[in-house]
């Protein structure tokens, strides 16, 4: 039954509010939660949900997510039939040269291979979106609900409102009125996460080339209000966007608390990556760490406390760590005091400086700088 | 479909004197060190050296060995032409199949194999022995000197050669004489258990090794002195570095312990020389607020509140509030409850340790005489408030209050 499931994984965007972190790539691989990209939730979504066929939509700026994502065997996605394939904007080159404008524009560049596609439904999905999705038990939902559409929505709202989408859902489960980019949020938040048969996408997306419609949101939506009938899926589990620095900072701290990484880390519905094989993480004689989440391969001889881990960082002697992300293959020499930082790949903070950000306005050190 | 080099691993060991860890699992499925399982080390070696064609020869226990391998994707031996193979005992048309009778009789088996690759040389390796080689260093010795056979050796103490095949050679390190586990030593160069031969050499003398009825089948009981007997050229390598064979409860423990001190064992954070491993994916570990981790390797999926300290914990470890870990074992999903004290043991996988359960003891000078290592087998339960003395092999559950 999953067979008949195809996933779109949307890859195309930087988003500029997260500043240092996008710079060298855009916000699908960006690292999150220790020893992940983003797009590895999505990616990990489709494939436990028994889906076979990815494509994945990038235009600029992709060059760190496929070096991530590479033949996508790491998600079981390398296959003889179908698997992973990378989409760059292939059909569009000739139209326009500049980036999607949305998501009708990013399909619409990939519109031959959607012609191609072997299933009979598709799941629309971003791939900026931290958030481990039942996507079986939404399609059988859609299925059953016999709507055109199925929008996923979720119960604890964490996007900024200005740039979500909000469903107001009727007794049936079905949406009776959108709310685009509003001031102030009403009903549920939407995620963004859309399944419909490729019949009706296709229709969509020559009707919105057609038109020059860029948008899903208002060129499919609202524009088609009452002509498409739309289930609303409501997930209440843990999702994070990646909005912008602080954002991150806070979305990336919510993974010390239990519950949060209980919703996020469902243990049959595993989150893939690429594997590096790191060995195990070593805690020297006078390490402490406590209420961290640490990765594989790090070597710890300070003080961690309240920060996140990714693999391979090293923090020496004397330096203490609070507070803060690290990702991978940072070194923290000794006596260094970091506090509300985030340091992206391969930073080093030399001995005894001292890095002190906000909880409201976290540091943010960008790829392979030295402080 | 050439090779110049196809290597033969050895991994149909039962590992008799690890009983508790090895009743479900050969020896080289074994977890070690926190990531990985024995038999990575020298697979690991194989790809690092650029050998592509390794035959993997199980008996004992296959199915979780089979499992790991699986189509060598982990250590890039996913291959179109070679990769890696595991080759079991088969029957044959016409006469009965028999098991491996010995090292020798394993390759024997599998001459058509080999003939499939039609290498020029073979290294035979074991399953059982932690250490990064560079077996391209080797090769190109056994090239260099044009031996027939080329045997890596070790320095040891004269008082350690004892319980080793020991190598006597002349100045030129040409092996004269071979002597397995010598009263007297003469030599201190023990073999490592890694050899390579010139392929049309070995398999002459495998055939006729074969001939022979009363031969045990074995390389360094029959194949070894034949050679030697007939005047082929027969060459140590002498290895430098760090070499473990974790044979034994205490060896695999001393060898697990090594690795939290590079300086004394292997260093596993090495990119010029990586170990790689079959791993599950987990979520990075969580230390909790109240947990205490010191000089101990912890490993993605774990879960720690308790305290910590000269361990290795495999993947998915739970070690609760106020339980207490020392010089201890934790192999992957081993539950620690709370209260609990874990000290100078092996704990084997998905083992649950209830609520102020004592397993094993520092050694004292009271216990001197019968202490050792305590070892849980794996999928156990051991009550709340048992306690597991020193030396204790657990194979079944234990009650709670209970005193094994």
């Amino acid at each position: 039954m999953m067979n008949k499931l195809h996933g779109i994984v949307f890859a195309y965007r930087s988003n500029p509010n997260l500043r240092e972190l996008t710079q060298p790539r855009n916000t699908c691989s960006v690292p999150y939660g220790g020893r992940y990209r983003v797009v590895d939730f999505m990616l990990s979504n489709m494939v436990n949900a028994g889906i076979t066929d990815v494509g994945l939509i990038v235009h600029t700026n992709y060059q760190s997510l496929l070096d991530h994502v590479g033949s996508g065997k790491d998600w079981d996605l390398s296959r003889k039939h179908g698997g992973l394939r990378i989409l760059p904007p292939f059909s569009y080159a000739d139209k326009r040269e500049s980036l999607y404008r949305g998501r009708m524009d990013a399909l619409a560049g990939v519109r031959s291979y959607l012609a191609n596609i072997r299933q009979d439904h598709v799941v629309l999905a971003g791939g900026d979106l931290a958030v481990n999705l039942p996507l079986r038990e939404i399609y059988a939902s859609h299925i059953k609900s016999g709507a055109d559409i199925t929008a996923v929505c979720t119960a604890t709202p964490k996007g900024a409102p200005h740039s979500c989408d909000y469903f107001t859902v009727d007794s049936k489960g079905f949406a009776s009125d959108i709310a685009i980019h509003p001031e102030t949020p009403s009903g549920c938040e939407s995620l963004e996460v859309y399944i419909l048969s490729k019949e009706l996408l296709l229709n969509l997306v020559d009707y919105c080339s057609a038109h020059n419609i860029s948008s899903f949101s208002e060129g499919v939506l609202s524009r088609m209000w009452g002509q498409l009938k739309i289930h609303v899926y409501i997930h209440d589990g843990y999702a994070a966007r990646l909005q912008s620095v602080s954002g991150y900072f806070e979305r990336s701290m919510e993974l010390l608390d239990p519950a949060v990484r209980s919703q996020l880390f469902v243990p049959e519905r595993p989150v893939k990556t690429k594997d590096q094989s790191n060995p195990s993480t070593y805690y020297g004689p006078e390490a402490k760490s406590t209420n961290s989440l640490v990765a594989d391969g790090c070597i710890i001889e300070g003080e961690v406390e309240n920060s996140i881990l990714f693999r391979g960082v090293k923090v020496e002697k004397g330096a203490r760590v609070s507070n803060c992300v690290l990702m991978q293959g940072t070194t923290i020499q000794a006596g260094a005091v970091l506090k509300y930082t985030i340091t992206d790949k391969n930073v080093r903070v030399n001995a005894g400086r001292m890095l002190m950000g906000h909880s409201s306005y976290p540091l943010a050190i960008a790829k392979n700088e030295i402080v | 479909m050439k090779k110049e080099c196809v290597a033969m691993l050895l991994a149909g060991g039962q590992g008799s004197r690890l009983h508790a860890l090895t009743s479900h699992v050969a020896k080289p499925a074994v977890p070690f060190g926190g990531k990985y399982r024995i038999i990575d080390f020298p697979l690991s070696n194989c790809v690092n050296s650029g050998i592509d064609t390794v035959g993997v020869l199980t008996q004992y226990r296959p199915m979780e060995l089979n499992a790991y391998l699986g189509n060598g994707q982990p250590w890039d031996l996913d291959r179109s032409d070679g990769g890696v193979h595991v080759l079991p005992p088969y029957m044959r048309e016409g006469e009965k199949g028999t098991w491996y009778k010995g090292t020798a009789n394993a390759i024997y088996q599998n001459l058509d194999f080999l003939e499939l690759y039609d290498p020029e040389y073979v290294l035979i390796l074991s399953g059982d022995h932690i250490y990064k080689m560079d077996y391209s260093k080797m090769l190109a010795h056994h090239k260099e000197v044009g031996a027939a056979c080329t045997i890596s050796v070790l320095e040891v103490t004269l008082e350690e050669a004892t319980r080793f095949g020991i190598m006597n050679v002349d100045d030129h390190d040409t092996i004269y004489e071979f002597e397995e586990k010598p009263k007297h030593p003469k030599s201190n160069l023990a073999s490592m258990g890694i050899y390579i031969f010139t392929w049309k050499k070995l398999k002459q003398y495998l055939i006729a090794d074969e001939a022979d009825e009363k031969s045990a089948n074995d390389f360094g009981k029959n194949i070894i002195p034949a050679m030697l007997n007939a005047g082929e050229k027969l060459v140590a390598y002498r290895f430098k570095g760090y070499w473990k064979d974790v044979g034994t409860i205490d060896s695999l423990w001393d060898a697990n312990m090594d690795m939290l001190s590079p300086e004394n064992g292997i260093d596993l954070y090495d990119p010029e020389w990586p170990i790689y491993a079959r791993t599950p994916t987990k979520p990075p570990l969580f230390t909790g607020s109240s947990a205490k981790v010191s000089h101990s390797m912890l490993t993605g999926g774990c879960n720690v509140n308790g305290t910590v300290e000269n361990s290795v914990l495999f993947h998915s470890v739970t070690v609760e509030e106020g339980a207490k870990v020392s010089y201890s074992i934790l192999m992957p999903g081993t539950v620690v409850k709370t209260g609990a004290v874990v000290e100078y043991a092996i704990v084997a996988e998905n083992t649950v340790i209830g609520s102020n359960a004592r397993v094993g003891a520092p050694p004292t000078a009271e216990n001197n005489a019968d202490w050792g290592i305590a070892v849980v087998a794996q999928n156990l339960k051991v009550g709340d408030n048992a306690i597991i003395s020193p030396k204790a092999m657990i194979t079944k559950n234990v009650k709670g209050g209970d005193v094994k």
